[in-house]
């Protein structure tokens, strides 16, 4: 049985050396949605706006619910939203009133396509 | 926006054979439903700082055809050459990422590369129990597996069982040394070169060399042709 102890010496990262299971050979063709994802994280990291730590830091910030089900990409780009609200760069009202932009400009893009 | 684009093809590089999963053909992307949460969130995200002119569009651009020139046809030139050139393993033992900047292969990432190599009494294997800090510039990203619990958690306690689920026999007195990767710090594995291979060139070395070889799950092979 885990005492909260163990939950203060591990954070959710840092599962070398713990059990699990059979190792399943699986891979995918990032989606580019997620290759986008990974070239922002390196020119984030290129302008030291965020670097390769903080990310990684980011990412546990998220906490175990969210790393456990969020994909590896989708903790990326949540963690990065965090960061940079941390940072002051950007605020979740920038971040809400961009998205009803993507949305809306994806919506007429589907309309406007004779075929779908 | 020309970011959607799966151009793969553009750099020149040798992208062959190394990675079967790979060979399924592009879909055509043409949007036929709406982007799901995630992707609207990188792409306001990207836009915003662009607006704000932290970078440029193109740059994001720039960077995934980087990122498509990268595959582990790199590496396994590297891997070659060390098989074929001495003084250039000594080199490249000493300082992987300037032996592979010889090679005209250029570190994007800032990081620096410790070349181990296996012989017959150590075998290597990478991993990075943290995340997923993998030799990018050389390798390509990294397969999911090597992002996932159960290769991260249990290589560094039992390297052995691991690869033995790659199909990979390591016998008790080979000793195995697992390296654990960081945001600086990167491996790759330099592994044997197979029995039977002294009449081969560096380009046919270099066509046996696989990426799972340089994460070191499994060993390089060479089956000779039947006569």
């Amino acid at each position: 049985m885990m005492s909260s102890e163990g939950l203060v010496k591990k954070l959710p990262n840092d599962i070398g050396g713990d059990a699990s299971g059979k190792i399943e050979r699986v891979e995918h063709e990032l989606l580019p949605w997620e290759k986008r994802c990974h070239a922002l994280a390196d020119v984030l990291d290129f302008h030291k706006i965020i670097n390769t730590e903080e990310k990684r830091r980011g990412v546990e910030a998220l906490g175990s619910e969210m790393i456990g089900k969020l994909s590896y990409y989708e903790r990326w780009i949540v963690a990065f939203a965090n960061i940079l609200f941390q940072k002051g760069i950007l605020t979740p009202s920038d971040i809400a009133g961009k998205m009803a932009q993507v949305e809306a400009r994806a919506k007429s893009q589907l309309q406007g396509q004779p075929n779908g | 926006m020309t970011l959607h684009d799966d151009n793969h093809d553009h750099d020149g590089l040798d992208h062959d054979h190394h990675d079967h999963d790979h060979s399924h053909p592009h879909e055509e992307i043409s949007i036929t439903e709406l982007p799901g949460y995630y992707d609207m969130l990188e792409t306001a995200v990207r836009e915003l700082l662009v607006e704000r002119k932290l970078f440029g569009a193109d740059e994001i651009r720039r960077q995934i055809e980087v990122l498509d020139s990268r595959t582990p046809a790199l590496g396994a030139k590297v891997v070659a050459r060390a098989w074929v050139d001495e003084e250039f393993r000594k080199r490249l033992l000493e300082d992987g990422r300037k032996g592979c900047e010889e090679l005209g292969i250029t570190f994007y990432d800032d990081t620096q590369l410790i070349v181990l190599e296996n012989t017959a009494e150590v075998h290597n294997l990478i991993v990075c129990t943290l995340c997923s800090c993998y030799p990018r510039p050389v390798l390509g990203l990294p397969p999911d597996w090597y992002k996932l619990k159960p290769y991260r958690a249990r290589a560094v306690y039992e390297p052995r069982a691991v690869l033995e689920e790659f199909g990979t026999h390591i016998p008790d007195d080979v000793e195995i040394v697992v390296s654990d990767s960081t945001a600086m710090v990167r491996y790759l594995v330099l592994p044997m070169r197979p029995a039977g291979t002294e009449g081969l060139s560096e380009e046919e070395l270099a066509a046996l060399v696989t990426r799972d070889a340089m994460i070191g799950v499994i060993p390089v092979e060479y089956q000779k042709r039947a006569a």
